[in-house]
């Protein structure tokens, strides 16, 4: 890269710097909030994709299999553009309205039409995955776990709840993980509907002062920190599955593990 | 009540964009674009497999950091740093829509090295060594042995990478490249009253072409591996 | 044991269907309190599911199956896991819940089926391991365990709920031969404690030394249903007698063959 003079200065000090900080938090934030939302909506999705009834299977299969064979960019403008439209209006007001107790530092709005069709859009997608993934655990799961659990008494949600999720949870931890991680960098989407997350602010400064390289950068490089931290706090406070002892990997072996797994969008 | 007409007025839009005009756009730039990057991924992707495959130790170790590297960060980012190196290293501007070609192609490569190297991982280290024992070299084990009967096991995963890829090319609304989702939201723009029906519509021309193209995994698997 | 007075167990014309195949082919059957029966066969005979039947881990095609003078092929629902609890399984496989530790597993289904403080839950998981010889081992997993040890486990776990039949399909198949032993010798307690086993197994030895009758099961019907000293010197049947004569000297089939 001869001839280019590298400025990082001009792109961590001053008001780059600032919005660089404020779009890190807010891909933090949108990452926390979409998972939280992911966790909950694949619970709910996979309990209609393996309930009793074939209708409501039906339903789970469904919801599933549409959220995630549509990008999450066509999902997010659908969010934004069309769902968010079909809100009350006394509900849109409140949300577009400005409120002090949903600003999170760096002068970020958590309760904005962005904010919120972002994380319910990350949320619902990652759902659909986390719902088969899990899935797929259970199916690994050898027969004999459920037959012990049924020839204890124990009936179908209670089979499942206390025998084979506790399991199939731990033995599908990291392509769960792998999910939650991708999801983050999916948030890099969010800045399509104007969300000033990290990939978005990167932009601004791109167009600010042409420190184009140092902004890609940095931004790159702050993606990749976040990716290595998450996957670790995820991979050290997830369940170990009590098989094939010692299951747990060595950091460096579970941060390869986490970084190399595909991404899907 | 959604008023689906929006869509019937700007169908020719939504399909081919401008073809007639020597700029295909809408959903068949979509298809260009995942068939350009998928062949491209394919070709990139199998050849770091064969070669970590067969050189190992550093060249795996070196391809593998490559792979996580670019499955590291967002697809958006790869697509900016191919925007600004192609014109600082070559001195040239690249049409955009070949540019987010060139970086669906180097992202989803990494997938494709994956897919084909557990496929031929799979494979018991029998079938390695029934070659080598007769005669073959490790390079002519992999073409002749290994690779064959690698196929049939990585198909369904790279299908999986060509919906992922197919979703992908949605990406290129980023930088304005006029395909499907390019399309409809310049639409979208435009009418600015039929989001819903105009997002509909545009997730369920992906959602066909991503289920047809996960029903004909499926057949083929179910026709390849005989029940039981 | 006598099998007068009140069965626990009756079995009326139970058949079972899978599909076309007859597997269950119109069985009657009285297992008495406290009563050990041994099931052989040649596989395939329906022997195990003959006893999947009875907690109902198959479901009945048409018969009944009265439990301590109640019929239960209507059950289903509650009454059917409270059915459940009251009859202990025993798998080939063990089937220990492998993300719990050997107390864990013992003690599950007592505190979230039957409702027992975890305290109260624990303290009988912990005697029932040391009545199979593993209090030592009750904080370990079921991958830290050893077959016989985890068949072990597997009989704790079925003896927590204090049933009064505890079904065993085949417990020591699974097992290396030096371990069938510390097994069999946890099984032969049960009938003492007044327990009624249904015991499916090739062990030969233990059908003749523990069980009060051998049933013989081919084609989904029983064909011989003997105390094993009758059993074992004058089997009726020819299949039956067929059968032994391959298990005590099989060389002279391979011979045959």
């Amino acid at each position: 890269m001869n001839g280019i003079a590298l400025d990082f200065a001009g792109v961590l000090t001053g008001l780059p710097g600032k919005w660089l900080l404020s779009g890190f938090l807010m891909t933090i934030y949108v990452t926390i909030a979409g998972s939280v939302l992911a966790t909950i909506l694949a619970v709910l999705l996979l309990g209609l994709r393996i309930a009793p009834s074939a209708p409501v299977r039906f339903v789970g299969i469904a919801i599933i299999e549409v959220f995630r064979n549509t990008p999450i960019l066509v999902q997010f403008l659908f969010w934004y553009f069309a769902a968010f439209s079909l809100l009350p209006s006394s509900v849109r007001i409140f949300i577009s309205t400005d409120h002090a107790w949903a600003v999170l530092p760096v002068n970020n709005l958590i309760l904005s039409p962005e904010f919120l069709s972002a994380a319910w859009g990350l949320g619902l997608f990652t759902a659909a995955f986390l719902a088969e993934e899990l899935r797929a655990g259970l199916n690994a799961m050898p027969r004999g776990q459920r037959e012990a659990a049924i020839s204890q008494g124990f009936g179908h949600w209670a089979t499942l709840r206390l025998v084979l999720l506790p399991q199939a949870l731990a033995n599908s931890w990291q392509p769960l993980v792998t999910q939650y991680l991708n999801l983050m960098k999916l948030s890099s989407l969010a800045s399509a509907i104007s969300l000033a997350e990290l990939t978005y602010q990167v932009r601004n400064i791109e167009s600010y002062n042409a420190h184009t390289f140092e902004a890609f950068a940095v931004g790159t490089a702050l993606y990749l920190l976040l990716g290595l931290v998450l996957g670790q706090i995820l991979t050290r406070l997830g369940p170990r599955p009590h098989t094939n002892r010692p299951a747990r990997p060595t950091p460096s072996e579970a941060a390869a593990k986490v970084v190399g797994a595909s991404s899907d969008a | 009540m959604p008023d689906f007409s929006v869509i019937i007025d700007n169908l020719p839009y939504f399909l081919w964009g401008r073809a007639f005009d020597g700029e295909p756009g809408g959903l068949l730039l979509t298809l260009i674009m995942a068939l350009e990057a998928g062949v491209l991924s394919l070709i990139l992707g199998v050849l770091m497999a064969l070669a970590a495959w067969l050189f190992g130790g550093w060249t795996r170790r070196i391809l593998f950091a490559w792979a996580d590297f670019i499955r590291g960060i967002p697809l958006i980012f790869v697509i900016f740093w191919l925007y600004f190196l192609i014109p600082a290293l070559f001195r040239t501007d690249l049409p955009d829509t070949l540019t987010v070609v060139l970086a669906l192609a180097w992202f989803t490569s990494a997938a494709v090295m994956y897919s084909t190297l557990a496929g031929i991982e799979a494979l018991s280290r029998g079938q390695e060594e029934a070659g080598v024992s007769a005669g073959f070299s490790r390079l002519e084990v992999l073409l002749y042995v290994l690779l064959p009967q690698a196929v049939p096991n990585i198909l369904p995963s790279l299908a999986g990478v060509l919906i992922s890829l197919i979703k992908d090319t949605s990406l290129a609304f980023i930088v304005n490249v006029p395909e499907l989702t390019t399309v409809a939201g310049q639409v979208n723009n435009r009418t600015q009253i039929y989001a819903t029906e105009i997002f509909i519509f545009t997730g369920a021309v992906y959602f066909v072409l991503c289920g047809l193209i996960s029903l004909s995994a499926q057949y083929y698997q179910k026709r390849t591996q005989p029940a039981g | 044991m006598s099998t007068s007075a009140s069965p626990l167990i009756e079995l009326q014309n139970v058949h079972k269907w899978h599909g076309d195949l007859h597997v269950i082919d119109g069985i009657d059957l009285k297992v008495g309190r406290g009563e050990a029966l041994a099931i052989i066969g040649p596989s395939g005979s329906g022997k195990s599911t003959l006893i999947r039947l009875i907690n109902r881990l198959e479901t009945i095609s048409s018969g009944e199956i009265i439990i301590d003078g109640v019929p239960t092929a209507g059950f289903t629902g509650r009454a059917l896991r409270e059915l459940r609890t009251e009859i202990g399984f025993v798998f080939q496989q063990f089937n220990l819940y492998g993300h719990l530790n050997a107390l864990d597993n013992v003690s599950l289904a007592l505190r979230k089926v039957r409702g027992v403080p975890k305290a109260q839950a624990s303290e009988r998981a912990r005697d029932l391991l040391d009545r199979v010889g593993l209090a030592s081992k009750a904080h370990h997993f079921p991958s830290q365990l050893s077959g016989g040890q985890q068949q072990r486990v597997a009989i704790a776990r079925a003896l927590a709920t204090e049933p009064k039949i505890v079904l065993f399909d085949e417990p020591t198949s699974a097992l290396d031969p030096e371990m069938t032993g510390e097994v069999l010798s946890v099984i032969r307690e049960l009938p003492k404690a007044g327990i009624s086993i249904l015991v499916v197994t090739h062990e030969m030895s233990f059908a003749r030394d523990v069980a009060d009758r051998v049933a013989f099961t081919d084609g989904g019907k029983i064909l011989e249903l003997e105390p094993p000293e009758v059993f074992f010197s004058t089997p009726k049947h020819p299949r039956t007698q067929r059968f032994l004569q391959q298990l005590l000297s099989p060389l002279s089939v391979v011979g045959a063959a």
